[in-house]
């Protein structure tokens, strides 16, 4: 494979998948993702495989954006070449874990989503605002819950290995929120980047979505997108500064169930 | 004896243009190879070769050139590292840059060495000899990916081409 290029679903022009190992099975749909209900030692397995997955996509996405955007400011490059090696740890340690769990690469579908979507904009701005300030934000929320969820299953190992990649990706997100800031100041133009960027994500999550009632391959219940937002991760959104304004309209988005402070990030 | 501060910055800031474009090749790589351990490996070198580039646009800045000053290399070799980048196929890509490459980019960091005032210029050495060590980590890195991964090594050729380029350092300033 040399270059990837792009293809158009319906209206929506996305870009083609990045490369896997051939034991990958790439999925589009929810439903046809292997996701569990229950803390089984499969459902865990499925997650620890999922979330590995999808670090080797914020790898390629990070180095994508460090490749495709070489006039980009040398210290915003470093962050995206840092980025790179965190992704690449966060792959080792979470392939470790899996093994450790008696699980394989390539054991269940995984999908490339955050690629298609973010590596279909032209813009390193609007790149970073959707997979660093939004999806990478919002994966904080969900592994911010998650490793609770695990420890509260008796998995402290999965559970220690969520808590440190996470405090990473603070970082990720804080990276951005300071460099869009930094772009905007520098050209004011870059907003409307932004607000496309945030456009096309807000239209392809709604075409791609599942809908309410349907279920995945193992018979879970699919929620609905608005059912299936997390409790909101306010420690660590406060740490990658995102502010007080922005933390409470994502808080009213969610219907204000804040995550907690019983534990430190640190 | 790479005597005055035109001649080490000129060097400095080839070196520079070389770290990054490495960077950059392996950066461009990363999506499109499918093994999982390569792009892993791949990721870890991406930062390596920033932190190069960093680490020798700092040491522009005190060679009486901006910070982060950077010359395109000498047109032979500057061909040639554009030639790598171009390489489809994982096994292929691995011995071109740990076989041929960064092989080459060794040695001419040990001549660069060999050359300097050890009091003057060291300044440029420390930066270098950690560069050095960076690079020998690679290598074996890279050797034990091809184990694992099963994949053929050597690339005699494309090694071969890039002894026969005497200088990479830019003449122009």
């Amino acid at each position: 494979m040399t270059q990837i290029g792009y293809l158009k679903i319906d209206d929506v022009v996305l870009r083609d998948n990045p490369a896997r190992d051939s034991c990958f099975r790439v999925v589009w749909q929810d439903t046809d993702m292997v996701e569990y209900s229950e803390m089984s030692d499969v459902g865990r397995r499925e997650i620890v495989h999922r979330h590995m997955t999808n670090e080797i996509t914020s790898l390629d996405i990070a180095a994508d954006c460090l490749a495709a955007f070489p006039d980009a400011p040398w210290e915003l490059r470093m962050e995206l070449a840092r980025q790179c090696w965190d992704e690449s740890r966060h792959v080792q340690v979470l392939y470790r874990r899996l093994r450790e769990m008696g699980g394989y690469k390539g054991e269940f579908p995984i999908t490339v989503f955050e690629w298609s979507i973010t590596c279909a904009l032209d813009n390193l701005a609007g790149r970073l605002t959707t997979q660093n300030r939004t999806l990478e934000a919002g994966a904080m929320d969900v592994v911010g819950g998650l490793h609770r969820t695990m420890r509260e299953a008796g998995d402290d190992r999965t559970a220690d290995t969520l808590e440190g990649i996470l405090a990473d990706e603070v970082q990720h997100v804080r990276f951005a929120n300071r460099w869009i800031k930094r772009l905007a100041q520098r050209d004011p133009r870059v907003l409307m980047k932004v607000a496309s960027a945030v456009r096309f994500l807000a239209m392809v999550n709604e075409k791609f979505q599942n809908k309410e009632g349907e279920t995945n391959v193992v018979g879970k219940a699919l929620e609905s997108a608005e059912a299936r937002i997390p409790a909101v991760n306010v420690e660590d959104r406060r740490l990658a500064e995102f502010n007080d304004e922005e933390i409470h309209e994502i808080l009213r988005q969610a219907g204000f169930r804040s995550l907690l402070s019983s534990e430190g990030t640190a | 004896m790479t005597a005055n501060v035109n001649d080490r910055c000129r060097a400095i800031a080839t070196f520079r243009h070389v770290s990054i474009t490495i960077m950059e090749t392996i950066a461009r790589w990363t999506p499109t190879t499918p093994e999982m351990e390569a792009k892993v490996m791949f990721g870890r070198h991406i930062w390596d070769f920033a932190q190069h580039a960093d680490a020798l646009g700092k040491r522009t800045f005190e060679l009486r050139q901006p910070e982060h000053y950077t010359l395109r290399p000498a047109d032979e070799y500057d061909s040639f590292l554009q030639e790598t980048s171009r390489i489809q196929g994982t096994a292929e890509r691995v011995s071109a840059i740990y076989d041929a490459v960064l092989p080459g980019l060794l040695e001419r960091y040990r001549t660069y060495v060999k050359a300097s005032d050890p009091i003057l210029d060291q300044p440029s050495l420390v930066i270098i000899e950690r560069i050095v060590r960076d690079l020998e980590r690679q290598l074996s890195e890279a050797a034990a990916l091809r184990r694992e991964l099963n994949i053929a090594g050597e690339a005699p050729a494309f090694a071969a081409r890039e002894r026969s380029i005497a200088n990479i350092v830019s003449q122009r300033m």
